[in-house]
């Protein structure tokens, strides 16, 4: 039981929003890794499907990113112009760091 | 190690396809099961009633045991009563007699003062049917005086004799029945004690008809049915009353004795019904008929309880067959995506001149998906060998093929041309020319052996480990963006100088991840781990991914280790 336990979701909240300006926002709070980055990734291909120009995602609320939560990043990257991570948490901003990934989504602060 | 593998999938592929069925027909044959079952009560009902209905008895035999005391008390309470009012009567009996009796010895026995004497005592409606007067001692005695009937006693000279015997040596009130004539009476004689002549003062009163003294309802021992005894036994004989047709008295009884001249009365009474009224009569039937009542209420909720019980155990039972059969698969498809995991792996890696090369590969602790991490080590030329290691992002079968083309690929490019830089810009091309979705960390690593030095390209994938004795240190690059982001990139390259004996250790993040702290803590826990150690490559790596490996890592992790042997 205890393998099938683990096997369980993170904890993920994820909220769109449009600001003043217009740009698409996705607050993303919680753990994201590869039990529940399918869900973000569906946000994320809804909302680039209409070619934004500009995409942020908020993470100030994001305590754990694995590599499957990069890749839905990335992917973001590729069809919008400009990728912004809003007040990453130093755990994720480090992993952007170390994955060379600042040129691709740069970082607000 | 995959034909084990492989043997033990197929053996438990074979059982996990028959278990569902039996589960099923396991759960479709329950209910019938259940309503078979419904008609016979639980052992803890049939319990919960047996307990109910010994309660019950105990409570109803007390009660009524109470009761019969209760009852018993009462009756010897009225006994007693009647028997007081008994012995009152007994005075106005001896009192005029004994008077009579003293008159007549002082008169010589005049018949006339003894008739004025008694006259007012005797007819209908007073103490006596008869009065007689009797001269004493008489072989044959006869009265020589009679106020009212003729004794019925004068007609019985046998008992007479005896009867007069007796009452000339006792002091006290001579009783008798007088059963034998027409009409039975009682005898009563008093004769004054001392004087060896005198007379005996004789009266006698009538018995009922039948001896039948028929209750009168309302009066003060209406409650009560009796039976009056002369003497001290029940002898029918005897009987001077009674309120019953017929003797002797059943049910609940009590007696009492009362002293009658030199003889007794023995009164025994019996009540109509209950003395202490008829509700308490009925308390114990009331307690036995709520009780038996609440013991069956007891039996059916415990019997309905212990149906839901049985019913959730037998749920559980098929929710644990299903648990079990769901980690059975598990395991299976697990040992599956092992198996293939190591099928993409090179099974043994090269051996090379002047280095000691090692590699691991420690899946994820849960889950069922391959993993894409993957490594080379393969040979570049001049004295030359090439460290590929790569992560495909995501897991599963996709990730384990992506994986497998770009190993595929990468070992192309090498043979092409192994530079670092060169092959992951190459690959980023390979990946970004098609229609591809998904990204991939890669670190290509030249190890010039000779020369001790090391050429590193890395495709955002975290900088190798390198250990020269006591002194570790993370090779230092800027890492470029992983392959698959972006298209016509330039992979840089940074080139380091290696002491003798060093040794690399390079790794994908399943290593030094960990949820809720920075990747720097991780890194600095691997270094921490592995600086210092003198083990064998083999053994170091066994060490690293053990201590390192933390208990619910759900990533894969593969470590290769490069050990210069000068």
């Amino acid at each position: 039981m205890a393998e099938l336990d683990s096997d369980r979701h993170a904890e993920l909240v994820i909220d769109t929003a449009v600001d003043a300006a217009g740009t698409r926002i996705v607050t993303v709070s919680g753990e994201l890794d590869i039990s529940n980055a399918p869900s973000l990734e569906a946000t994320v291909v809804s909302i680039t499907a209409e070619r934004p120009e500009r995409l942020v995602f908020d993470l100030s609320g994001l305590r754990f990113m694995d590599s499957a939560g990069i890749a839905v990043l990335i992917g973001a990257a590729a069809k919008a112009n400009v990728v912004q991570l809003r007040d990453p948490s130093p755990i994720v901003r480090r992993v952007i760091e170390l994955t060379g990934l600042s040129s691709v989504l740069h970082i607000e602060s | 190690m995959s034909s084990p593998a492989g043997v033990a999938a197929t053996a438990s592929g074979e059982d996990g396809a028959r278990r569902p069925g039996e589960a099923q027909q396991a759960v479709a044959a329950r209910p019938a099961l259940g309503s078979l079952r419904r008609w016979r009560p639980s052992r803890a009902a049939a319990l919960a009633l047996a307990t109910g209905l010994v309660i019950t008895a105990a409570l109803s035999l007390t009660t009524l045991a109470l009761y019969d005391r209760n009852e018993s008390r009462l009756l010897g309470l009225r006994v007693r009563e009647l028997g007081l009012v008994l012995t009152a009567v007994i005075p106005s009996i001896q009192t005029p007699l004994a008077s009579a009796a003293e008159l007549a010895d002082t008169t010589g026995g005049s018949p006339e003062k003894f008739r004025a004497f008694m006259a007012p005592y005797v007819g209908p409606g007073r103490a006596f049917a008869s009065a007689s007067l009797w001269p004493l001692p008489s072989a044959h005695p006869a009265p020589t005086a009679v106020v009212g009937a003729t004794p019925a006693l004068a007609s019985l000279p046998q008992q007479a004799g005896q009867f007069f015997d007796r009452a000339s040596r006792t002091p006290l009130l001579a009783v008798t029945g007088v059963f034998g004539s027409a009409s039975p009476h009682l005898g009563f004689a008093f004769r004054a004690p001392g004087a060896k002549r005198g007379f005996a003062a004789y009266a006698e009163a009538p018995l009922p008809a039948g001896r039948r003294t028929p209750v009168t309802s309302g009066a003060a021992f209406s409650d009560l049915d009796f039976a009056l005894y002369l003497g001290h036994s029940r002898s029918p004989a005897n009987l001077l009353a009674t309120s019953v047709r017929r003797l002797p008295l059943k049910g609940r009884q009590a007696s009492q004795k009362v002293p009658f001249g030199d003889s007794a009365l023995t009164l025994v009474v019996t009540p109509h019904g209950s003395l202490s009224g008829r509700f308490f009569a009925n308390v114990p039937w009331i307690i036995a008929a709520v009780g038996v009542l609440f013991a069956l209420a007891a039996a059916l909720m415990t019997d309905r309880l212990a149906r839901r019980r049985l019913q959730a155990e037998q749920l559980a039972g098929v929710l644990d067959r299903v648990a079990t059969e769901n980690r059975e698969m598990y395991t299976e498809q697990r040992s599956i995506a092992q198996t293939l995991q190591h099928a993409l792996l090179p099974d043994v890696l090269p051996e090379f001149p002047g280095l000691q090369v090692s590699a691991l590969y420690v899946p994820a602790t849960s889950g069922i998906d391959v993993g894409g991490d993957w490594y080379d080590v393969v040979a570049a030329g001049d004295q030359r060998v090439l460290l590929v290691i790569g992560d495909v992002s995501g897991h599963g079968l996709r990730a384990a093929t992506t994986m497998a083309s770009l190993r595929h690929a990468t070992l192309a490019y090498v043979a092409q041309d192994p530079r670092p830089g060169t092959v992951l810009s190459r690959l980023s091309d390979f990946v970004n020319s098609g229609v591809h979705d998904y990204v991939a960390t890669v670190l290509c690593a030249l190890v010039e052996v000779d020369a001790h030095r090391l050429t590193v390209a890395s495709a955002g994938h975290i900088a190798p480990l390198l250990l020269n004795g006591d002194d570790g240190a993370f090779v230092e690059f800027d890492a470029d963006v992983p392959i698959g982001v972006t298209r016509e990139l330039q992979y840089r390259e940074s080139t380091v100088s290696v002491p003798p004996n060093a040794t690399l250790v390079a790794f994908t993040d399943g290593l030094v991840e960990r949820r809720g702290e920075v990747l720097d803590v991780g890194l600095a826990r691997l270094r921490d781990a592995a600086a210092g150690q003198r083990l064998v490559l083999d053994h170091l790596l066994a060490k690293l991914a053990a201590d390192l490996a933390s208990e619910d890592h759900n990533d894969d992790t593969a470590i290769v280790g490069i050990r210069w042997q000068n």
